[in-house]
């Protein structure tokens, strides 16, 4: 089990839940976060830090969001990709697209 | 924060031929199974306790030593570190034996009821009830993920050093940018009997986790060229005759460099896993055991779990949820050990007989 950064991530990549992460699960790409499911050890204290509500335990998730698990996988591993610890800026149009759903199309890996 | 070969396990080791016959094995050291300790010293159950680090305390100590935690009863704050010291000290009376560095790898039911135990370093146990307090798992090193590369493990690619003096006059990488990184980098450039031919370190930003005292003495060595730094991911190797050769090392600006070695040792930190736990046929529900909530027994009588790495309706992890679960299991577990005895719940404010366990002097009230 772990816990998955889904859909709502995509385009806005507000960064509050890599500060409370006690093993620096996140990583970061070009506008969206995923958590590395090999170190993810299911605390959960990341679920509420996220202002828009984008991450579940695996278990949880909705079930139009359950490509992300995989998604989270390969992504956490490829090139590129790399761990962030600290918060930062949101991307400058987050407000714009937080609302927004379906938004896989607009993923860069 | 690199396990190390505690000089206890020596001893344990040296002094028992054979299995060591116990009535309680604790699994995991953490807060916990530290308090599962005193719980069962309570009622006169002595207990040994495993846990893969080095040193006891667990998760506040690996991941959070120094962060304060306000949820304990009667302590408005603590430390992880203070935590785990008060905790040592409060169990200290019913001497416990400590098993530290090495992970739980077997458990196996036998014909007479007890368990069979045994570590990765090989001790033994046969006991009759086991208390497992593993938290999210045993703690070990995360791994450089390329390809390939895992068929070097510990021949030419290290993840922790049991003997510096393997790496003596070798030419070292070191991948990492924590405390263990740099203290093994700094270590293998001084002068001494470890010395290594020479030492590259890589990690992938030009920051570090470190002690900042240690990162500068880093950056110093490389300015005099007794060592080298590459900020760079390891993306590759090369080998020859079935030997790595050397790390292709992918620098900030994308362009793939080669770097010789002898030797690669890779300190990323660590991570815990649940790992053989989950091959011991006990019931599991999201990576947790499930457990009842009168015992805290899972489905195979004489094994409890206690602490966050059970499950049952409305579980909550927190540690104090952990420490009330220590009590009933403890009470669960004393059956298992003394079949004939009925057990009394005593408070240690008036019990002589906690007072006699506890080591201390019965008060006198007039």
């Amino acid at each position: 089990m772990t816990h998955v950064v889904s859909d709502s991530c995509i385009r806005c990549k507000y960064t509050d839940c890599v500060d409370v992460c006690p093993v620096d699960c996140f990583r970061e790409g070009p506008n969206m976060l995923v958590i590395d499911p090999d170190e993810c050890i299911d605390c959960a204290v990341c679920i509420p830090e996220c202002p828009v509500n984008a991450i579940y335990a695996e278990e949880d998730l909705p079930a139009d969001q359950v490509p992300f698990i995989q998604i989270n996988l390969d992504l956490s591993q490829a090139m590129g990709w790399t761990s962030i610890t600290k918060r930062k800026e949101a991307l400058p149009d987050a407000e714009e697209w937080k609302d927004k759903t379906n938004k896989l199309s607009e993923l860069v890996r | 924060m690199e396990p190390q070969l505690n000089q206890e396990v020596i001893n344990t080791a040296a002094q028992h031929d054979g299995p060591i016959e116990t009535d309680a094995v604790i699994i995991g050291a953490g807060p916990v199974g530290l308090f599962q300790v005193f719980e069962l010293g309570l009622l006169d159950i002595k207990a040994h306790i495993i846990d893969s680090l080095a040193y006891p305390g667990g998760q506040p100590i690996e991941l959070y030593p120094d962060k304060p935690i306000y949820d304990i009863p009667a302590v408005p704050v603590c430390t992880g570190k203070e935590l785990t010291d008060n905790l040592m000290k409060q169990i200290e009376p019913f001497g416990a034996t400590f098993h530290l560095g090495q992970e739980v790898s077997i458990v196996e039911k036998r014909e007479d009821g007890r368990f069979f135990v045994e570590t990765s370093k090989g001790t033994q146990f046969l006991t009759k009830t086991i208390f497992i307090a593993a938290g999210v798992g045993a703690f070990q090193p995360k791994l450089l993920r390329v390809e390939g590369l895992d068929k070097f493990d510990n021949s030419q690619l290290f993840y922790r050093v049991k003997n510096p003096a393997d790496f003596a006059g070798k030419n070292l990488v070191i991948v990492g940018g924590g405390d263990s990184a740099l203290d093994w980098a700094l270590n293998f450039v001084a002068e001494g009997p470890n010395k290594a031919e020479s030492v590259i370190l890589i990690h992938r930003r030009d920051g570090f986790k470190a002690a900042p005292a240690n990162v500068a003495k880093m950056k110093e060595l490389c300015d005099e060229y007794e060592m080298q730094f590459i900020v760079g991911q390891v993306t590759g190797y090369e080998e020859k005759d079935g030997k790595l050769t050397a790390a292709k090392v992918t620098g900030a600006d994308g362009v793939t460099r080669v770097v010789p070695l002898d030797v690669l040792m890779v300190f990323f930190g660590l991570s815990p896993k649940l790992g053989p736990i989950a091959h011991w046929g006990l019931e599991i529900e999201r990576k947790q055991l499930v457990v009842d909530t009168e015992k805290f027994s899972t489905n195979i009588p004489g094994i409890f779990a206690v602490g966050d790495i059970n499950t049952y309706p409305g579980k909550k992890k927190l540690i104090l949820s952990g420490f009330h679960e220590c009590a009933l299991a403890a009470f669960g577990a004393a059956p298992f050990i003394f079949p004939d005895k009925k057990i009394h719940l005593q408070y240690t404010t008036t019990s002589p007989k906690l007072h006699k366990v506890l080591g201390v002097e019965s008060p006198v009230f007039d």
